[in-house]
Formats: C-alpha cells, structure tokens, sequence
C-alpha cells in the first residue's frame, strides 16, 4: 500500500490521494532532501551556482546508482552485498589499466559496465538457479572482488585518466553536469522498466514468489536479470566514483555498502520486498550525501555525520512503518 | 471441439504416482474427465488432492503415469505450458499478488504493450474491465490493489482469472471456501459448461454443492484413486465411506478407558470468538480427552493457538482449574498448566540445530539450575525420566534433533510437554506424518496422561484416529461447533457428515 504511487498500474483515486501520498515513501524522501537543500541555501548561497550544482550531482551519484541497483534486488527480497566489490574492482581497473585520451573514456565504460555484468551475472546464477541466499552468495562475491581489487592495486594510487575524469565529472555545454544526465537516464530507464512484465515481475516476487510462480511469472528468469541490472549499476557506480575522486583505492567501495542500505531504506523501499522504487533509493542517496553537505556548512564536525545519517535513517524506517500499518489498517 | 459428445474423454489420467521423498503423495491415481463435465474430486485432507491438482496444472512433474488431453499426450513442464495446452486453474491458497493492481494480476506475466514496447496502463485497465464484465465481476474496479479487496472478491478474481485464459479444462480448488454467494459461482459454472465444450474438475468439502453441480465425482483416499460414481445414484454415506476406507471396528471404547463425568473442570471455554471461530463453548473435564475434527480451515488452528496463548481472542473467557486464564501468551497458558505441541513441528515446535536432550529439557531450564548455570547432570536425569516415558532410546538424547525422523521428534516435542508440569495438553495433529508404532506410542502415552487426573484437548485430521481415541469429539464447521459426538454415536462417518455441514440433515435422521 505504502507504494501505491510507485506501482506500475496504480493510480491514485482523487479522494485518498493525501493520505496515499503520505505514505509513499519516495515522495517523504524528497520532502527531507528539499528541506536540506533550504537550508544548504542559508548557510551557502552559492549552492545554485552552476559549479555548485555539479558538485553535489558529482556527489551523489555514486552512492545514488548503488542504490538504485541496490534497490531493485531488494524490491524482489533480496539482498545484495557485492556492490562493494564492484565499486572497488571498477575503481582500481579504471585507475590502472586505461590509456589516455577518448579512447580511455569509452573502455571505463566498457570496463565499469562488463565487470558489473559478470559479478551481477554470479549473483543472479547463485540466487535464481541455484537458490542459495541472497545475502550468503552477494557476501562471497563481493570479498571475491575486494580481493581481486586489491591483487590490481594493492594500495591507494593509480592514475585516472583526465579524459574519465572531465568526461563524467564535468558539465556539457550550457552548464549541464554529466551526472545529472547520467542520473536522468537511469531515472527514465526506471520509469519504462516499471512498465514492462519484467518490472511488473520484480514487484511480483517480491511481494510473494509462490504467487508469482503460480500467475505464470518466469520467477527465475526475472530474478537472474536483476542481480545483472544491479551489477551493471554498481559498475556505473565504481566509474562515477572514479571520475570524482580521479584516483584508485580498493577499499574505497566499503563505505558505500551499509549507506546504500541506508539510502533504500530511507527512500521508502521495504526491506521485506515488493513496497518502494528506485527513484525513492537514489533520492534517499542523494540526501544522505546532502547531509554530509550541511552538517560541513554548518561547522559540525564530520566526526559526526554518522550520527546524523543513522538518526536520519531511523526516522526514515519509522515513518515507513507507521504509514504501511496505516494503509493496512484500512485494507482490513 | 464445440460438438457436445458427452462420452468423448477429455483428459485421462492413468496409474499417477508422485513421492516427495519418503512421503508418498499419490500412489495410483486414474480418472477421466469427460467432455463438458462437471466433476468433483473428494478426499479427505492429505489424500492427494492438492497434488494432483498441481500436476495438472503443470507446477508438479509426476514420478509415473499417464496423461492424455483430447487423446493427446500432456505432460506440462511449467504452468504457462499447461495453460497453452488449454488447462488453467483456481487455486486455493489464491495466486494473487496483493501489491499490484486488478488489473495487472488479471494479466499477468504478459501485460498489453503499447507505444515503444511499455505497458499500456489505460488498455490494461480496460481489457480487465472487460474481462470483468464478462465473467459478471463488475463491482471489482480493475484499478484497485488486491490488498484492498475483500477475501470474497479475491477468491472471485482468482476464479474469473483462471476463467478468463478460456480454458479446455478448468480447475476449481475449493473454490468456495471464502464465497459468501456461490450463487455467482454457479451461475458461471452453468454458462461455460452450457455449450458442452468447457470440463471442470471441481474441489469441494461441501458434498450439497458438489451434487448440485458434478455428475460424476472421484473419490482419492490415501493417494489412491478408490472409485468413480455416479453422483445422482449415491447416498452421501457411501461415498463418506469411500472417503474414510471401511472401518470394520469403528469405535472401541475398551481402548481409551472411561471417565467420570463429575470430574472438575479442567478447561472451560465460553462464548470464544476469534477471526476465524464463532461462539466456541465446551467444558474439558479432568481425566477426560476430548477430540476437535474439522475439515482444513474451519477455525482449529484458531481455537488450540488460542488456548495455547499464542493468538488473543476476540471475546470469550477461557478457565483453567478454575481460573480465567487472562494474558494471551505462551507463558501465561503454560504456568496456568496448558502444554501445547503446535501444527508446524519444525518451524513452531523444536529447535533444529539444538540437541535433542536440550529440547527435551528447554521449559525447565530455571529448575536445573545451579549457581545460575544449568546442571547437565540434572538435566540428563530429568529428560531420560521423560524420554523413558515416550518410549524415546536414549542413544536419541545426544543427537542433533534435526537429524531424527519425524516421529521422534514429536517423541522428544511431547517429551518436553509433559516434563513442563502441564496438567492439560493442547495436541494439534500429533500424530500427522509419524509412522504407525510411534503413534501407538503417543496413543498410550495420552491415555496414561488422562488416566493420572490430565486432561488432553487433541484436534486430528485423521478421524479414524478421534474415534479411537477420544471420549468425546467437537466438530467445527466454518468456525462454529457444528456438533458434538460420543460413545457408540462416534462414527468416522457422522463425523465427516457434521464436518461437511450436514448437522441438520443428522439430526433430523437420528
């Protein structure tokens, strides 16, 4: 119920649309993230500049495509845990192994997306086929890549080169930052995905496999492709950090692993599967990087952002489950 | 196909046969669907019929066995297959999903697409409006989310979903169960069955409508196909009969000693209604054991996880001894001396990786204390006590519970039950999926709990069972007492005709 405006066919009758809209946690999210950027406003009126803009799409994206990916295996109830081995294998590729010039540029993508594939592919094999757990096989992947990250590079360095690093990080004509057009693509991709069987499925499982499976749903098939959709992201993810951050470090995609949970969470996707959407994760990535943001303006030391982050998370859950036991208290 | 030959075959089913491991499912099923037939399938509970029904439906493949549609072999190797080949249906534990919409459930897997390849969210509104309609389901607005519907309109959707594949052979799986007008059911029943073509396997426990509806009906007991008769030219008793095998025996009294019907009460329950029960009074008496049967889901797990303090009623009082038994959990039943061995022996009553002397010895745990940690060599005394007493070998203690059969696990579960003091055991189908010593076993270990001043409240899905044992027994029907039954009145087919809804009719004929 809770997700009512993020279902693929749903549509909000005009009477229940307040109390619908509160309860969905995309919309709730984006309340929060609009507040905070008020007050980063305050606090630093150049925010709106163009070069303030870029920096907090730069910001965001990597951790708003993780939990975009993130978010589609847990709408399916799972749990995918090898997006910090992805982020820190495409990382360390990118900053080792590419040329320089535009050359560079195409092969990160290639790099970031095929080795996002290949670990996605793992997983999807692992969970759909062979129906081990989610979290057990994501865990196995993920310490498999962190590994192998690090035997590429085996401590902080590497040289990204400047044709990723201005190409994803920079603005196209007219002042547009390549992340807020990397962020929309995703967001449209999202949009038509819902509208296919295979995005009607992953709600489907999520909120009861056996149903699925007895409404004809190729329950197997569509779990396997999510876990690949949601490698693929976690790549894109590791080339966006890489173009940011211009260096390589295969501990750098740690961080990103508990936050992404955190930013699905505080989008409105249910952990128990079926409830949410992607659009609520990657808002929920935006606001938590955009917490960062305005604790350092307000001259909170950043030994406490993680305070706030938690603080907000738990807020975040419990305004969840108070509206989903709303909406279920008026289905019965 | 529109030719209305009522002898032609439409799906025949020969010498099935599927095990799930070491429990045999069906053993020898054989029937024939004929053209245009309405044709029921009884059974009791557990004699085969859900499987069946998915293998037909293409979700089980069988170990053995034939299957031929219109003379052509099926074998389905996926529901989708089975619904191309023209079979399709209404299952009973419903395959809707409840965070998306009508009309998105009424289409699934395959949604109408329109511009670009994306789902055309008005066209799939309209098609299931149509389809709606069509099959007389109007008042369910396609944009509704399942979760909001009511289990009725659930149960219909369900229904006209299966209907709307336009099936060559529907399946009806207890497709009543949640109706509150079945009319609507058989209005439709009527009106794809009127050209002759459409044949329906139809699941019920309500015998009245299987005879309104069905001509023929096959009977499955034990996995095994036993007969196919003729509706019309069957008295319910003989096709009861047939569900339950012939009981040569039938009650023996001399097996489950007496009891004194001045004993105190033990438990009393007045006015007890719940989600699922309405109005449930009975009086346990010391010394007494007294039986619960009922079809599947007619509000028995309600009523035990109730008296277990699992599940708070919704009114009603329960006493023990004397006492109102006021706080609805699990500790507050057991202190006031209920010990209760739930349905799901695995999920709900031991724990799997534990060893079996530590699940024996779990509710007494503060009494083997010593210097606040638990004296092994205590315990050890105190659970072969009781293993002893369930006839459970003492090599078992040591092992890992999960590594046990089933039987002895229940051994162990009902072990652990009498080692906690309890004075009145709540048993829900103790004896489901444990082989025929053990249950003697647990036979004489309840006869001796009674036969001490214990009193035992034991619901059953085999009734054979409740007649053995049992001085009295409770039927519940769509969670009301529909009777009560004893002595040489407690016949495994009275029993069955009170569980079908058939009260009136005995007792008119008594």
């Amino acid at each position: 119920m809770s997700a009512t405006g993020t279902l693929p066919v749903a549509r909000r009758p005009g009477g229940a649309s307040t109390r619908r809209l509160l309860a969905n946690g995309t919309f709730n999210v984006f309340v929060v993230y609009v507040l905070l950027f008020v007050i980063l406003m305050i606090k630093q009126p150049d925010t709106l500049s163009a070069f303030g803009v870029t920096d907090l799409f730069n910001n965001a994206l990597p951790l708003a495509l993780a939990a975009a990916g993130g978010g589609l295996v847990v709408l399916t109830r799972g749990f995918d845990l090898s997006v910090a081995g992805v982020i820190a294998l495409t990382n360390v590729l990118i900053a080792t192994a590419l040329p320089d010039g535009p050359w560079g540029a195409v092969l990160a993508v290639a790099i970031a997306g095929g080795a996002g594939l290949v670990v996605g592919a793992v997983n999807g094999y692992l969970v759909a086929y062979v129906r081990l757990q989610s979290i057990a096989s994501t865990l196995a992947t993920m310490i498999v890549c962190s590994g192998v990250a690090l035997l590429v590079l085996d401590a902080p360095g590497g040289q990204v080169p400047d044709a990723v690093v201005y190409g994803f990080s920079g603005v196209l004509p007219g002042n547009v930052p390549v992340s807020a057009v990397v962020a929309l693509v995703v967001v449209l991709l999202w949009l038509a995905l819902r509208r296919t069987d295979w995005g009607v499925a992953i709600y489907a499982i999520g909120a009861d496999e056996t149903a699925a499976a007895l409404a004809g749903i190729p329950v197997r098939r569509a779990k396997f492709f999510t876990y690949c959709l949601a490698g693929i992201l976690y790549g894109f993810a590791g080339l966006m950090l890489s173009a940011v951050t211009a260096t390589g470090n295969p501990n750098g995609g740690t961080t990103y692993l508990l936050l992404m949970f955190a930013a699905i969470a505080i989008g409105g996707t249910a952990f128990s599967g079926g409830r949410g959407g992607v659009i609520g994760s990657m808002i929920g990535a935006a606001t938590l990087t955009l917490l960062q943001k305005v604790l350092f303006s307000a001259g909170v030391s950043s030994f406490y952002t993680g305070i706030f982050q938690g603080l907000v998370m738990i807020l975040a859950v419990v305004i969840g489950a108070i509206t989903a036991r709303l909406a279920e208290g008026r289905a019965r | 196909m529109s030719g209305a030959d009522p002898q032609a075959i439409r799906l025949h089913v020969e010498g099935l046969a599927k095990a799930y491991g070491a429990t045999v499912a069906l053993r020898q099923v054989t029937l024939d669907l004929r053209q245009g037939e309405v044709h029921a399938l009884l059974g009791e509970n557990g004699a085969g019929k859900s499987t069946l029904v998915k293998i037909l439906s293409g979700i089980v493949t069988p170990d053995q066995g034939n299957l031929l549609l219109d003379g052509g072999a099926y074998r389905p190797g996926s529901l989708m297959e089975a619904r191309r080949a023209g079979i399709s249906t209404a299952f009973q534990e419903l395959s809707l999903l409840p965070n998306l919409t009508v009309a998105t459930n009424l289409l699934l897997p395959t949604l109408i697409k329109g511009a670009g390849g994306l789902a055309a969210t008005r066209r799939n509104q309209e098609r299931a409006a149509e389809i709606l309609a069509e099959f007389d389901a109007a008042d369910i607005s396609p944009r509704t989310l399942v979760s909001d519907l009511s289990l009725a309109q659930k149960q219909r959707l369900e229904i006209v979903r299966a209907l709307s594949h336009r099936p060559r052979v529907l399946i009806l799986d207890e497709p009543t169960a949640a109706l509150a007008e079945p009319e609507w059911l058989f209005r439709l029943i009527a009106r794809i069955t009127a050209a002759g073509d459409v044949s329906i396997l139809y699941i019920s426990h309500r015998l009245a409508e299987v005879r309104r509806l069905c001509q023929r009906g096959t009977v499955l007991r034990n996995g095994e196909s036993i007969g196919t008769v003729s509706l019309a030219g069957t008295l319910d008793a003989d096709i009861f009969r047939m569900m339950v095998g012939t009981s040569p025996e039938g009650h023996q009294p001399g097996q489950t000693a007496g009891t004194q019907s001045d004993a105190a009460p033990a438990i009393a329950v007045r006015g007890l209604t719940g989600r699922t029960i309405t109005d449930v009074g009975f009086t346990l008496r010391q010394g007494e054991i007294l039986g619960v049967a009922a079809l599947e889901g007619q509000g028995q797990r309600e009523l035990l996880r109730i008296l277990a303090g699992a599940v708070a009623p919704l009114s009603g009082t329960i006493e023990i001894e004397g006492h109102a038994l006021r706080a609805a959990t699990p500790a507050a039943a057991l202190s006031a001396g209920i010990g209760f061995v739930p349905e799901e022996r695995k999920t709900e009553g031991i724990f799997l990786t534990l060893g079996t002397a530590a699940n024996i010895s779990f509710p007494i745990l503060n009494r083997l204390r010593r210097f606040g940690l638990i004296n092994r060599s205590r315990e050890r005394t105190a659970v072969q006590g009781e293993a002893a007493r369930v006839e459970l070998a003492p090599r078992y203690l040591d092992m890992r519970i999960g590594a046990l059969s089933g039987g002895n696990q229940q051994k162990a579960l009902i072990a652990r039950v009498l080692l906690s003091g309890a004075r009145n055991l709540v048993l829900f189908d103790p004896t489901r999926g444990v082989d025929v010593g053990t249950k003697q076993v647990i036979y004489g270990v309840i006869r001796d709990f009674v036969a001490a001043g214990g009193s035992v409240l034991i619901y059953s899905t085999e009734l054979a069972e409740l007649v053995q044992l049992v001085h009295r027994c409770l039927v519940l029907y769509q969670g009301r007492v529909m009777g009560e039954l004893s002595g040489a009145a407690m016949t495994e087919e009275r029993l069955v005709s009170l569980a079908t809804g058939h009260g009136e009719q005995e007792r008119a004929a008594a």
